[in-house]
């Protein structure tokens, strides 16, 4: 076909600027030709064909113009025709061999599969914006204590009513408070009762997100007055669907919370979980009364976040907070130590402590993706050497060096297509675990999915591996020289640049999994010392029951009494050893942190008292838990007496007051002596320290027990409960029996929680096991994809060398030294590869530091480790290699090809 | 027929091109002697006009080209018609004879 001939030769603008020139030439000649011939003199002839012809070079430039275009189109046409064929001809090549095709998409799979699952957490909770209109302007605000050095407090209520009348660079302000498994209230009077999980919310709270209801309305202000008789309630979206299914008429009916009606103003959008996934209702703060939270400067218990106003910095915003701490300091006695506000991003504050890890996980996988790339090119250069001799054919047939490249890159981005495919479908599990293996320590998991980003993410990671991984090889074949491949591949002789690029990327390979080993043995070793941590108790078959008790129903001092009686028939279930309670069980809440003043303290002036945590609990509590006692006692029954001051009339506590403190407490303050004996002054009483209980991680494992303080629940009552029971068996299945019990008390008795201690450990190590599990997973991978690597090449060196080898044993080389070789090579590139990851992993690890823990990043025994593993396995991925090398047989020299 | 009457006309140009190619394959002057021979001097082309128009059509896939030798021996550009103009002829032909037809109804005396 002559026009598709054609179309191989391309016209430059010059080429078509002489042919334009030459047509209209070639009319204008043979015009003048056939009019000399009709007796025109030539010049006549010629003037008069130009007069027919009209406007030359307007035609000219037209006949350009078009002709360009035409050659625009052509060459358009013709490079998506190429690339279809390029595409044909990919996939033909692909399929005549399966098994490198097959191990190059899981290779890639696995790469872009990891980083997608990932990514896509990292990206909903860390870089997507919160779902709030302006989520940039949002901060989070804390009250500080320069002097104590404490930066980040919760907030009084009365602090921030004052924040919000005299701020002026804020929008607004609001705060809530909200505590898992601890805010909350009964919901009675349809159905079974049912603990709902309340954020209970200030007057700037929803101003401050700026969200609307998608029913109703949300409480005006004048409902949130502080003594007002308002109760009022919004719904979230997820349990006005689970509890009312979804109806629209819910919306101004009332339904009776912690036995008093309460009016449900409006239903939330789905994507309203602020400031928990968790949250079923936001209650006004108002309605809780002064006696169950003290409405004074030093309870400090509300989160609060403000809004800047358009325009207004962060720095402004500090300074604004700043100002005002600093005048209600001066102005009020118990604020004088709390003169400064910390504000920061809230997106920051939320995500904050997970941050690194979650970084740190995206760089781990990075360098999986960049180990598979390195694989798959290795992988690429092996066949590429085998098809060299295609290419020197391709070229010899007339080819362009510059479309046997792009050949080359059709297939390899191909390759990584297909493979992003199945890693992005294996990335969808793989990101669903990843947020169920965190249990909840994540913040923002429901914005973890699979969307737009994150495909995008996972294409973009895909055509980046595939032009990275088949740059190489393609630039390679460029290089071949049609001579020396066409004589060199008969004889199977590797050419030497291959061979170096070859190294080369063994070496980088072994450095990146050095660096990953690196990563994951600090993790592990971080780990191990963590769960190492001597907690203080023994959280091994221990249930614990979460409940509060009703005072509206249990009025005056009632309620202690149904504490006593709950416990006692508790104590009586068969196949428990011991039961106790506690208000805040470890990792569920730090105590009440009140002030005390021990003896042989004088303050000063303006010295503030010490303060610490008071935590209520029962006799025989921390010998359920299986703490120990250092000194003194722990309370007994007789600790917590009540009797009738008068015949008839309800009995009331009769005991003696008394204190036990910890460990850390007493060395503080009572150091070189025995703290027993000793009194601690809270408020205006003094109360003698019966015992010293060793030290309970409270609120992490990580971080060192501060001091605190203990007191008998029924000294001072609290109607929040976790009953602790140690049992014989396994503890979950005593949960009905122990519930049977406390029900045997007040059927009505709503039960909070059932959980486990090893649960509250388990989860308070979540995020730090999630770390180490993942980072110990890509450090195996990089191991394997590192061995695999170094296999891969010594293979291909021992077979593509078999003549020589040959020769060798022919002429006398003992096997060991043929075997002895090889290794050595592997052990080479492996020690070269070692040296320069080490390198890269102290330059790296540093980061880890916040997320490690009792392990510094430059631990010298994880780093040997790291050494011997990688030579041990480097030595087992030559030595098969090797082995074959040795058994090589010596006629394969006198073979003729 | 004046010169106004021709500018109207002029959209005709390519239909006669097209016609003029489907005898044979040529070159540009052949196809400006041919149509003018054909129409007998009536319809006074210009060739400025009917180059473009061949180009116009080359780039419209009516038409290819491609360089030959012509009858005295020099380069020059032949151009033939493709199914395309072929189709292209088909349906402007009919059109354009409906259209001349009602024309002459109108002008033919009652």
């Amino acid at each position: 076909m002559r026009p598709r001939l054609l179309s191989l030769i391309r016209r430059t603008s010059s080429t078509i600027r002489q042919d334009v020139d030459a047509e209209l030439q070639f009319h204008i000649d043979a015009r003048t030709d056939a009019l000399v011939r009709d007796g025109l003199t030539r010049d006549e002839a010629r003037s008069r064909a130009l007069r027919e012809f009209g406007d030359l070079e307007d035609a000219r430039a037209y006949i350009r113009r078009v002709d360009t275009a035409i050659e625009q189109q052509r060459r358009r046409r013709d490079s998506m025709s190429e690339l279809r064929q390029d595409i044909a001809y990919g996939f033909r090549t692909l399929r005549r061999a399966p098994t490198f095709t097959l191990t190059a998409i899981l290779t890639i799979a696995l790469g872009v599969g990891a980083n997608t699952a990932i990514f896509s957490v990292v990206h909903g909770i860390v870089f997507k914006p919160l779902p709030f209109p302006q989520p940039e302007q949002l901060v989070k605000v804390w009250s500080a204590n320069p002097t104590a050095g404490s930066m980040q407090v919760t907030v009084s209520a009365v602090d921030l009513d004052d924040w919000r009348a005299q701020r002026t660079q804020l929008a607004d302000i609001g705060g809530w408070w909200y505590a898992d498994g601890g805010s909350g209230i009964d919901f009675t009077g349809s159905g079974d009762p049912q603990r709902l999980s309340v954020a209970f919310i200030s007057p700037g709270f929803f101003p401050t997100l700026g969200v609307q209801p998608a029913l109703g309305r949300l409480p005006r202000e004048d409902e949130m007055i502080r003594g007002g008789n308002d109760r009022v309630a919004v719904l979230s979206h997820g349990f006005w669907q689970s509890r009312f299914g979804s109806q629209r008429n819910i919306v101004d009916s009332t339904i009776t919370l912690g036995g008093a009606p309460y009016r449900i103003l409006g239903v939330m959008k789905p994507e309203m979980r602020f400031p928990s996934d968790r949250v079923e209702l936001w209650i006004p703060f108002s309605t809780i009364p002064d006696n169950a939270t003290p409405r004074i400067r030093p309870v400090r218990i509300m989160d609060v976040m403000a809004r800047l106003k358009p325009g207004a910095t962060l720095a402004q915003a500090r300074q604004d907070l700043n100002a005002i701490t600093q005048r209600l300091a001066a102005t009020y006695q118990e604020n004088t130590n709390w003169g400064a506000a910390t504000v920061m991003p809230l997106a920051d504050a939320i995500t904050g402590d997970v941050r690194r890890g979650l970084v740190a996980l995206l760089a781990a996988v990075g360098f999986v993706l960049l180990m598979a790339c390195v694989n798959v090119a290795s992988l690429l250069l092996a066949r590429s050497t085998i098809r060299e001799r295609e290419v020197a054919l391709r070229l010899s047939l007339g080819a362009t060096p510059g479309r046997i490249v792009r050949q080359m890159l059709t297939e390899s981005v191909l390759l990584s297509l297909i493979g992003g495919a199945v890693g992005v479908a294996g990335a969808t599990f793989g990101s669903r675990a990843l947020v169920t293996m965190a249990s909840g320590q994540l913040p923002r998991t429901s914005e973890v999915q699979l969307d737009g980003t994150v495909l995008l993410f996972a294409v973009i990671a895909s055509l980046v591996t595939g032009v990275l991984f088949g740059l190489a090889p393609a630039l390679r074949a460029r290089g071949t020289d049609l001579q020396a491949s066409l004589r060199e591949a008969g004889r199977g002789l590797v050419s030497r640049s291959g061979q170096r690029l070859r190294t080369g990327l063994v070496v980088s390979e072994v450095a990146l999994a050095v660096v990953l080993i690196v990563g994951a043995g600090l993790m592990t070793r971080s780990f191990i010392q963590l769960l190492g941590v001597d907690l203080g108790f023994r959280p091994d078959k221990l249930l614990a029951v979460n409940f509060t008790i009703n005072t509206s129903r249990h009025t005056g001092q009632a309620h202690r009494l149904v504490y006593r009686e709950m416990i006692d028939r508790v104590r009586t279930v068969p196949g428990l050893v011991a039961v106790g309670a506690v208000k805040h069980a470890p990792f569920r809440g730090n105590g009440e942190r009140i002030s005390f003043v021990p003896d042989g303290l004088t303050l000063g002036g303006g010295d503030q008292a010490p303060t610490a945590p008071l935590f209520h609990i029962s006799d025989g509590y921390f010998a359920t838990i299986g703490a120990r006692m250092i000194e003194g006692r722990e309370y007994t029954v007789q600790d917590g007496a009540m009797s009738s001051p008068t015949p008839g009339a309800p009995p009331v506590f009769s005991g003696t007051p008394s204190l036990i403190v910890n460990q850390a407490l007493a060395e503080e303050h009572f150091p070189g002596t025995s703290a027993v004996g000793k009194t601690l002054r809270l408020g205006q009483t003094r109360i003698p320290i019966i015992g010293v209980v060793n030290n309970i991680r409270q609120t992490s494992v990580e971080e060192p027990v501060q001091p605190a303080m203990y007191i008998n629940n029924m000294m001072n009552s609290r109607v929040g409960v976790t009953l602790v029971a140690r049992t014989r068996g396994e503890p979950l299945a005593m949960a009905n029996a122990v519930r049977d019990a406390i029900w045997s008390v007040d059927r009505e008795q709503t039960i909070t929680s059932i959980s486990t201690f090893d649960q509250f450990v388990g989860e308070a190590v979540a995020r730090p096991r999630l770390l180490t599990i993942l980072l110990g997973l890509f450090g195996t991978l990089g191991l394997v994809l590192g061995a695999v690597g170094l296999y891969g090449v010594l293979s291909y060196l021992v077979s593509s060398r078999q003549r020589e080898i040959g020769v060798r044993i022919a002429l006398g080389a003992p096997r060991g030294a043929v075997l002895g070789m090889v290794v050595r090579r592997g052990l080479l590139m492996t020690a070269a590869g070692t040296a320069v990851g080490l390198v890269v992993a102290f330059a790296l690890t540093r980061y880890l530091r916040d997320v490690l823990f009792g392990v510094e990043p430059t631990d010298p025994m994880t780093y040997a480790l790291v050494v011997v593993s990688m030579l041990a396995v480097a030595g087992i991925a030559s030595a098969i290699p090797a082995r074959r090398a040795a058994t090589v047989d010596p006629a394969i020299a006198f073979r003729s090809e | 027929m004046n010169r106004d009457a021709m500018e109207l006309l002029q959209g005709t140009l390519d239909v006669l091109i097209l016609r003029t190619l489907a005898w044979q394959p040529m070159h540009g002057y052949a196809v400006s002697r041919w149509i003018r021979e054909r129409t007998e001097g009536t319809i006074e082309i210009e060739d400025a006009p009917l180059y473009k128009a061949l180009h116009r059509l080359e780039r419209a896939g009516c038409v290819s080209a491609e360089w030959g030798v012509s009858e005295n021996n020099r380069r020059a550009r032949y151009y033939r018609l493709t199914a395309t103009g072929r189709r292209r002829l088909r349906e402007e032909e009919s059109a354009w004879r409906r259209y001349a037809a009602a024309v002459f109804r109108v002008l033919e005396p009652a």
